[in-house]
């Protein structure tokens, strides 16, 4: 059903860019705008977001509908027409709720967060270009308008991590978030040309792809399924292009919190279960993705253990759910996928914002054992910080157990034993070094205690909503056995995923595993951590405390080889070999005409005998013509 | 009979003065060949029954303009070391004699394929003065008026020419 | 016998040598004076055809001619005199300000 809000759920926050960078602007070079304002506008469009999606959902709740709206023909060429129109069916409205909310409660913290800071009204206009950039991508209707959300996001992300510019590292974390970012964009492009080009539609929206999707040869089909994932590996930090990731918690920690955990890297994830339609047709790919997902859970779980950066822990952590979510839509258990997408959300959001208020109490300090050394008394954050770790290391009954559970009971039904067995032992890691991170924190024995602290309600606030969430979000798609209406199921049902459907006692004792495997990594976390000795931190030399040396990999593969190719193309090809070539037949012009030029020596008798030798010529020709 | 004999003379005269006034090292020589060949030339005229023609011929070129000539020679005092020195003089006669063949060969050829007519000496009806005259003043009128702002023209403009400069630096005035 | 050919002969041949007198010799006096010989040489070539023809036009064109020889002469040898003056010789090979090749 066509409807005129849809487009404002996209237009407020960008509006609020708009008129934030205006305001800036007006800041810096006229007069000084109180951050006041800028906050009330950062804050208040995301909200208004959030009223009109839920506003949609409520109807579509009670009616059943989905929503549309068509703005214009964008691009006609042809036979091919993309109209710039907007898609509100469950999918979307679902997406577009949690992004929308989570987003409001992060604008508020960072209002406590950037607070002092010089460009203050300039990172609200890039925090809510952002979010209207995800809300694009969201609630695109067809691969184009995805595109431009897509690479919105990707821009935005880049604006915000270099946000502290004068830091040269910070710049570079940018630089290589972004440059990962576009090997990605790349494949996904080349996904969406080669779909367009198996489907041979007249217009690219979803529905019609849908559609005609039987008109497609399989191998192309693979073909645009292995590039579209390409472009979700980049967006979502899988392997091998996930090397962005640690390095952009170099930004502020609001936006580590919203863009590298809520929302822009689940687009990957957004992105596949979009196209299930595609990914159904092709269990192939459909493995591939789960295999990658399944490692890169565990590679990232790997190198959390030895991290002593606290965002850099929560950062690997990321990469490691996320992994989890590939498992499950690779597998095709698309609302399952989604619905720890969901659960995440939460939780890694509130972990993400304590961090931050640790991290901001203590002076911008990030290591976990100078942490440590210099603990403050910060209740609040200490209790949301433990219902965080709590529940992504899957306690029931806190949301993480339900989703994670969800999706290794899905591994396990589809026979897929090792990607259950990597997904098991991957969480009895995330419990282990989450605990890990919580004792050494908060709990191992330090001397002393440090007195200025400062926090704030607009902290707090956000915290505690959060935490209600990780705790009771579980429960909206309580699984059957237990009695509950699997409501996300419900919702999500136009995705066809696949469904649970093994029998009770097996269900029951993969919960118990899965319990006893998360209660486990706990029991060793505690006993190597509770009572450590937080004046004698551990080593950074080790492969893993070095990340098994990717970087340095990658540096020397690629960025070595490329920076001599260009070299060698500047100084050898360009300056020698072109411009050589270029100037030796210049130089033999300018020289050729000088010689010739010797002709006009001014010498009269000399012209006349030139005139006499041409006209010889002539009469020569003449009398040969004439035949005398 | 006697024509052929004084047209072979007078032909001999011109092409040798013709040939000295090139070959010649001082350009007093050269004015005196090209004398004897202005003279000769003027004979041929008559020859030709151009009668007018022939006293032209003899008043203007051989009587002002060799005057003219001769009279610049003597008056710009050459010496010996004021003449230039011309060492390839014979080799570039003999590469012109082999530039200047082609149109000797053309030009003879097509007269050659003219009709014969008889060059008789006529009577004083055509080529005396005053057909001529008739001539130029009936049918040539325009060029006529034309050449006479031409000679003015030449005339001030020798005199501008050739007039003293205001006192810079002067070489060699009178 | 004396008929077309021979006249034209006579006059080609003065021509002729007025031609190579000009490229052959640097004495200015001696390139001025064969440009004076080639145009006598024309002016008999027209007399002749003004007889063989026997139209006057030719005569009358002849006198035009000498009196245009005679303008001609007059401006000639007062540049010869300014020439003189400025560079004191006769070579017409020393007179090459406007090259474009070395400057000697």
């Amino acid at each position: 059903m066509n409807t005129p809000l849809l487009v404002w759920i996209i237009l407020a926050p960008l509006l609020g860019a708009i008129l934030n960078a205006g305001f800036y602007f007006y800041h810096i070079k006229k007069q000084k705008i109180s951050d006041k304002i800028f906050s009330i506008i950062g804050t208040g469009t995301p909200l208004i977001a959030f009223l009109i999606t839920l506003y949609l959902f409520l109807q579509m709740k009670e009616e059943g509908i989905i929503f549309t709206q068509n703005l214009f023909t964008w691009i006609s060429i042809g036979d091919l027409t993309i109209q710039m129109s907007f898609l509100g069916d469950n999918l979307a409205i679902f997406m577009s709720m949690f992004v929308t909310f989570v987003g409001w409660l992060i604008h508020i913290y960072a209002i406590g967060y950037m607070k002092g800071d010089d460009a203050f009204g300039k990172f609200f206009a890039y925090f809510n270009l952002f979010l209207a950039s995800m809300l694009i991508l969201v609630l695109a209707d067809n691969p184009v308008i995805l595109f431009i959300g897509w690479e919105g996001v990707g821009v935005c992300s880049y604006l915000l991590i270099a946000f502290y510019y004068g830091d040269k590292e910070n710049v570079i974390a940018g630089n290589k978030a972004f440059i990962a970012n576009r090997v990605g964009d790349f494949g996904f492009l080349l996904g969406v040309v080669t779909l367009f080009f198996a489907v041979g539609a007249d217009s690219l929206s979803f529905s019609t792809i849908e559609a005609n999707i039987s008109n497609a040869s399989s191998e192309l089909l693979i073909l645009s399924g292995f590039l579209l994932f390409v472009g979700a590996m980049g967006k979502s930090a899988q392997i091998p292009l996930y090397v962005w990731l640690p390095d952009a918690m170099a930004g502020p920690t609001p936006i580590s919190a919203l863009i590298h955990a809520a929302t822009m890297v689940t687009a990957g994830v957004y992105m596949v279960a979009r196209f299930h339609f595609l990914y159904s047709g092709i269990e192939n790919i459909g493995l591939f993705i789960a295999y990658i997902g399944a490692f890169s859970a565990l590679f990232a779980a790997i190198i959390a253990t030895k991290q002593q950066d606290i965002k850099k822990i929560l950062a690997y952590s990321t990469m490691s759910q996320l992994g989890y979510m590939f498992i499950a839509v690779g597998l095709g258990f698309y609302s399952s996928g989604l619905f720890h997408v969901f659960t995440h959300a939460f939780f890694k959001a509130m972990l993400f914002m304590g961090a931050g208020g640790i991290i901001i109490a203590l002076h911008h300090e990030q290591n976990i054992f100078k942490i440590a050394q210099h603990r403050a008394q910060l209740p609040i954050i200490h209790f949301t910080f433990l219902v965080g770790v709590i529940a992504i290391s899957g306690i029931p009954p806190f949301s993480g157990f339900f989703s994670k559970d969800a999706i290794l009971a899905a591994a396990f039904q589809e026979g897929e034993y090792l990607l259950w067995g990597i997904g098991m032992f991957t969480a009895f890691l995330t419990a282990f070094y989450m605990f890990r991170l919580y004792f050494i924190i908060f709990v191992a024995p330090t001397k002393n205690v440090s007195q200025h602290i400062y926090t704030s309600k607009t902290i707090t606030f956000p915290l505690l909503v959060l935490s209600i969430g990780a705790i009771t979000a579980g429960f909206l798609n309580y699984p059957a056995i237990f009695g509950g209406e699997t409501m996300v199921d419900a919702w999500l049902v136009q995705l066809n995923s696949n469904v649970i459907h093994m029998s009770h006692s097996t269900e029951y004792i993969l919960m118990a595993a899965s319990i006893i495997v998360a209660v486990a990594g706990i029991f060793v976390a505690y006993k190597k951590y509770a009572k450590f000795d937080i004046y004698k931190p551990e080593s950074e030399k080790g492969i893993i405390a070095n990340k098994f040396f990717v970087d340095e990999f990658y540096d020397k593969i690629f960025v070595q080889a490329s920076k001599k190719l260009s070299t060698f193309i500047d100084k050898v090809v360009d300056e020698k070999i072109i411009d050589g070539f270029i100037m030796t037949v210049c130089n033999e012009f300018v020289s050729f005409g000088k010689k010739v030029a010797t002709i006009q020596n001014a010498n009269v008798r000399f012209y006349a005998g030139f005139m006499l030798v041409g006209m010889s010529c002539i009469f020569v020709y003449l009398y040969i013509l004439l035949g005398l | 009979m006697m024509t052929d004999i004084v047209f072979v003379a007078l032909s001999i005269f011109a092409i040798a003065g013709a040939i000295v006034m090139i070959l010649s090292k001082s350009p007093i020589y050269s004015a005196l060949g090209l004398l004897i060949t202005m003279l000769s030339i003027g004979g041929l005229f008559a020859l030709l029954s151009a009668s007018f023609l022939f006293m032209v011929q003899i008043i203007v070129y051989a009587g002002a303009i060799m005057t003219l000539i001769l009279f610049i020679l003597m008056f710009l005092n050459i010496k010996e070391e004021d003449l230039p020195k011309e060492p390839k003089k014979y080799s570039l006669v003999a590469l012109g004699i082999l530039l200047v063949l082609p149109l000797n060969i053309l030009v003879l050829k097509a007269v050659s394929n003219l009709p014969e007519k008889d060059l008789n000496i006529v009577d004083g009806n055509f080529g005396d003065i005053k057909p001529v005259g008739m001539a130029l003043y009936n049918n040539w009128l325009v060029s006529f008026e034309l050449i006479s702002i031409l000679l003015l023209v030449a005339l001030v403009g020798s005199i501008v020419l050739a007039k003293k400069r205001k006192p810079k630096e002067n070489k060699g005035e009178q | 016998m004396i008929s077309l050919s021979s006249y034209a002969f006579v006059s080609m041949m003065l021509f002729s040598i007025g031609v190579i007198g000009v490229i052959a010799r640097k004495n200015i006096f001696v390139i001025y004076m064969s440009i004076e010989l080639m145009l006598n040489g024309i002016t008999l070539f027209l007399v002749t055809f003004a007889r063989y023809h026997f139209n006057l036009d030719a005569q009358v064109m002849t006198v035009l001619i000498i009196a245009i020889a005679a303008a001609e002469a007059a401006i000639f040898l007062s540049v010869i005199i300014l020439l003189f003056r400025s560079k004191k010789s006769l070579d017409t090979d020393v007179f090459t300000t406007l090259t474009q090749g070395e400057k000697s």
